[in-house]
C-alpha cells in the first residue's frame, strides 16, 4: 500500500504528540519531581505457583515495612506506596512485570522478587533502566555472576557462606578433636547445594575426609538408601543441604539405621516450627544456619518483631525479615542521598551509596562486595535442651555450642 | 558387605510398599480399562486422614483404617457408578485419564484448602525404632508397611481366587460380554471392583503416612513410578504388579549404591521403555494390555 507523504508526515506528527502527552501524563502523576506525592515502589512477587508460600511471606514483610514507615513519618517526609504484581512464579512474567512497573506505572523505586530463578531476570530489567535492585531472596552464586552492578542481596550471607561460623568453630578445635570424616547429602537445588558444599570446601581444607557425597532430586521420597550409605560410612559429621521434607525424612531414615554421628547439620528445616513437631524429642544437638531469628538483639529488630506481631498475630520468619531488610536497605540509601525518583542520576547515587556504606538492619549490619554479595555469615543455631538457640558466633550466642551430639 | 545387605533389606521393604500402592491401579485397569490418575491423590488423601485421625484422637494411625477402608470402598463404588460408567465405552480409556486427572486436581486443591500446603508428618514413638537382622537394621515402621502390603495383597488374592465375587470379577475382567451372558451383573461387579481398588489406596496411604512427610501435591511424584510398575507387571495383573514392584524397588535400592539417587530413579523409566519395546503387554500380564 502506498500512502502519500503529507499524510505520513501528519500521521507521524499525531503519533509523536500522543507519545509526548503519554510521557507527560505519566510524569505528572508520578509526583516524583515536585517531591510531594507518595514514593511509589514497584514489586513483582510469586503470589501463586511454585513459590507462592514464601512469596506471600515476602509480601507480608514488604507490606508491614511500608505500614511502619508511613506510621513513622514516611520516607523523606513522603508516604510510600507499594504496587505489588503477581508473577505466578514465572520467569518470563517477572521480567514483563518489572518492565511494566518501570515503564508504564512510573514507579520511583523497585524491590526484588523471591528466589534466584526470578531474581535474575528481574535484576536484568532493572539494570537496563539503571534502577537500584535490592532483593530479599536470591542467595545462589549464579545471582552474583551475571555482571549486575545494581544488585544487592538484603540478607546476611550467600548460600556458600551460611556455615562459616560453624567451620570457624571446627577449625578452632585441636586437630585431634575435629571430626575426621564427613558425609554430605544435598538436594539438587542451587541454594541447598550451596550451603552444604560451602561447608564441604571448608572442611576439606582442614583435612576432613569426605566419605559420602550424595545429590538427590527434589522429588525424592525414599531416603532409605541414602541413609544406608551414610550409616555405612560411619562419618563423624553429617551435613544435609536440605529444604524441609527431605531433612525430616532423612533424619528419620538415619535414626532407623541407628547411625549416631558426632555432629549433624541441616539447612533450612530445623529452623521451621514444624520441625520439632515432626522429629519429636530427638532434635537435641542438631545444627542449622539461620539468616534471621526474632530473638536477635540487633537495633531495630525488637521494633520490627513487635510491629509485625501486632499486625499479623505471630512473629516474623526469615522471608518476612528479609523483605523488611530490603525496605531498610533502600530506605537508608534514600535518606542518605535524599532522592527517590526513576531518574538514572538518582538511582546511580543510591547504588553508589550502598557500595560504600554499612546499613543497620534487623538481620544485623550489612555490607556488600562489588557483585552484591553480603559479606556476613549466618548465625548458627542448635537444639539445646529441646529449644533451638543461637550458639555461634559467640558474641550473639544464647547457649553454648554442643560438640558431641547426644544419640537421636 | 553390610551396605549390600542393608540395601537389599531396604529394597524388599520398599518393593512391598510399592506393590501395595500399585495394586489398586492395576485392578482399575483390569476391571474396566480405566487409567486412574487420581489413585495417588487418594493415597495422599488417606495419609492426611490418618494424620488427622491421630491428631484428633491420639490413637495409632493404623486404627484409622477401620474408618478409611469402608469410606474409600464406598467412594470407589460411587465414583464408578456416577462418573466413570457415564463415559462412552469406545473412548473410555482416554477419557478416564482426563476425568481422573481432574479428580486428582480437586483432591489436591481440597487438601490444600483444608489442611494448607504445610508439610505434615505423623509423629510416632516407634518412628525411628529398628532391630537388627543379619547385620542390617529393619525399621519397625517400614516393616509394618510391608506387613500391611502382604496382608492386603494376600486378602485381595484370596478374594479373587476363592470367592464367588472374585470369580465374577475375574470373569468381568476376562470377557465382560460372556460374563453378562451367564448372568453376572457386570455393572455392579465393576463398581465393587473399583471400590476394592480404592480401598487398597486407603491402606497404602496409611502405610505411606507412617514413614514419610506428605503435602497436597506429593501425589504427582508417585503416579509416574506407580504407572511404570503396572505397565512392567502387565496391566490388570495384580501378581504381576507385585512382582514388578519388588523387582523395581530392589533394583532402585541396589543401583543407588553405585549410581547415586538421581540415576537410580531413572531405573523405573528405563524398565518402562524396555518393557514397551520388548514386551508391550508387560511381563506378567495377559492379552489385556494389547488392547490398550
Amino acid at each position: 500500500m502506498k500512502v502519500k507523504t503529507p499524510y505520513r508526515a501528519a500521521g507521524l506528527a499525531v503519533a509523536s504528540c500522543l507519545a509526548l502527552t503519554a510521557c507527560m501524563s505519566s510524569g505528572a502523576d508520578g509526583g516524583a519531581e515536585d517531591g510531594t506525592g507518595p514514593i511509589k515502589i514497584g514489586i513483582s512477587l510469586p503470589l501463586t505457583g511454585d513459590f507462592s508460600e514464601p512469596g506471600k511471606g515476602v509480601q507480608r514483610g514488604y507490606e508491614a515495612w511500608a505500614a511502619y514507615v508511613n506510621e513513622n513519618g514516611g520516607l523523606l517526609g513522603r508516604d510510600v506506596e507499594l504496587t505489588i504484581l503477581d508473577d505466578q512464579s514465572n520467569a518470563d512474567r517477572v521480567a514483563a512485570d518489572y518492565e511494566k512497573l518501570i515503564n508504564s506505572d512510573g514507579v520511583d523505586l523497585v524491590f526484588g522478587p523471591f528466589s534466584t530463578r526470578l531474581v535474575v531476570p528481574a535484576a536484568q530489567v532493572a539494570q537496563d533502566y539503571g534502577f537500584l535492585f535490592v532483593e530479599p531472596a536470591g542467595a545462589a552464586e549464579e545471582v552474583f555472576t551475571q555482571g549486575f552492578d545494581n544488585l544487592f542481596y538484603a540478607a546476611p550471607a550467600v548460600a556458600d557462606d551460611h556455615y562459616d561460623y560453624l567451620a570457624d568453630a571446627i577449625e578452632a578445635l585441636p586437630e585431634g578433636e575435629r571430626p575426621q570424616t564427613a558425609a554430605y547429602a544435598a538436594m539438587d537445588d542451587p541454594f541447598a547445594m550451596g550451603t552444604a558444599y560451602g561447608l564441604k570446601d571448608r572442611l576439606e581444607e582442614m583435612g576432613v575426609e569426605t566419605v559420602v557425597d550424595e545429590v538427590y532430586p527434589p522429588n525424592t521420597t525414599d531416603f532409605g538408601s541414602i541413609a544406608a550409605k551414610i550409616a555405612d560410612s560411619e562419618a563423624d559429621i553429617v551435613v544435609g543441604g536440605t529444604q524441609y521434607q527431605d531433612a525430616v525424612n532423612m533424619i528419620v531414615a538415619l535414626r532407623q539405621l541407628d547411625y549416631q554421628p558426632r555432629m549433624a547439620a541441616f539447612s533450612t528445616a530445623p529452623t521451621n516450627p514444624e520441625f520439632p513437631e515432626a522429629i519429636g524429642d530427638n532434635t537435641e544437638g542438631i545444627l542449622s544456619p539461620t539468616g534471621y531469628t526474632p530473638d536477635a538483639d540487633y537495633p531495630t529488630n525488637a521494633e520490627f518483631v513487635e510491629f509485625y506481631t501486632e499486625m499479623h498475630g505471630d512473629a516474623p520468619n526469615e522471608d518476612e525479615a528479609n523483605a523488611w531488610t530490603t525496605g531498610q536497605v533502600v530506605a537508608a540509601a534514600v535518606e542518605a542521598v535524599e532522592c527517590a525518583s526513576p531518574d538514572p542520576d538518582c538511582q546511580g547515587q543510591l547504588i553508589d551509596w550502598l557500595r560504600e556504606n554499612e546499613v543497620d538492619t534487623v538481620v544485623g549490619p550489612l555490607t556488600w562486595d562489588a557483585e552484591g554479595r553480603p559479606e556476613g555469615a549466618h548465625l548458627i543455631q542448635q537444639y539445646v535442651d529441646g529449644e533451638i538457640r543461637i550458639v555461634l558466633p559467640e558474641e550473639a550466642a544464647e547457649a553454648e555450642l554442643m560438640l558431641e551430639k547426644p544419640r537421636w | 558387605m553390610s551396605l549390600l545387605v542393608q540395601s537389599l533389606v531396604l529394597g524388599v521393604l520398599l518393593g512391598g510398599l510399592y506393590a501395595l500402592l500399585a495394586a489398586g491401579l492395576t485392578l482399575y485397569f483390569g476391571v474396566m480399562r480405566v487409567v486412574m490418575i487420581a489413585h495417588s491423590a487418594f493415597l495422599i488423601l488417606a495419609a492426611y486422614l490418618a494424620w488427622w485421625f491421630t491428631n484428633q484422637t491420639g490413637l495409632d494411625p493404623l486404627f484409622s483404617l477401620v474408618l478409611t477402608v469402608p469410606l474409600f470402598f464406598g467412594m470407589g463404588v460411587f465414583m464408578q457408578r456416577v462418573l466413570i460408567s457415564r463415559l462412552r465405552p469406545a473412548t473410555l480409556t482416554m477419557m478416564s485419564v482426563l476425568l481422573t486427572f481432574s479428580i486428582a486436581l480437586v483432591i489436591e486443591g481440597m487438601l490444600g484448602f483444608v489442611f494448607s500446603g504445610t508439610q505434615r508428618r505423623i509423629r510416632l514413638d516407634y518412628g525411628g525404632a529398628s532391630f537388627e537382622v543379619l547385620g542390617a537394621n529393619v525399621a519397625v515402621v517400614k516393616l509394618i508397611a510391608f506387613g500391611l502390603a502382604v496382608v492386603s495383597l494376600g486378602a485381595l488374592f484370596l478374594l479373587m481366587k476363592k470367592t464367588q465375587f472374585g470369580q465374577s470379577l475375574r470373569a468381568t475382567i476376562q470377557h465382560p460380554d460372556a460374563a453378562r451372558l451367564i448372568g453376572i451383573n457386570t455393572d455392579r461387579v465393576a463398581g465393587y471392583g473399583f471400590g476394592l481398588g480404592l480401598a487398597t489406596a486407603a491402606v497404602g496411604g496409611t502405610a505411606l503416612a507412617l514413614d514419610s512427610t506428605f503435602y497436597p501435591s506429593l501425589h504427582w511424584h508417585w503416579i509416574g513410578p506407580l504407572m511404570a510398575i503396572i505397565v512392567v507387571g502387565g496391566l490388570g495383573s495384580i501378581p504381576g504388579a507385585a512382582i514388578a514392584a519388588m523387582v523395581l524397588g530392589m533394583g532402585q535400592a541396589l543401583l543407588q549404591i553405585p549410581l547415586g539417587t538421581t540415576w537410580a530413579q531413572t531405573f523405573f523409566y528405563v524398565a518402562l521403555f524396555v518393557t514397551l519395546m520388548v514386551r508391550p503387554q508387560g511381563f506378567f500380564g495377559g492379552r489385556l494390555a494389547q488392547r490398550f
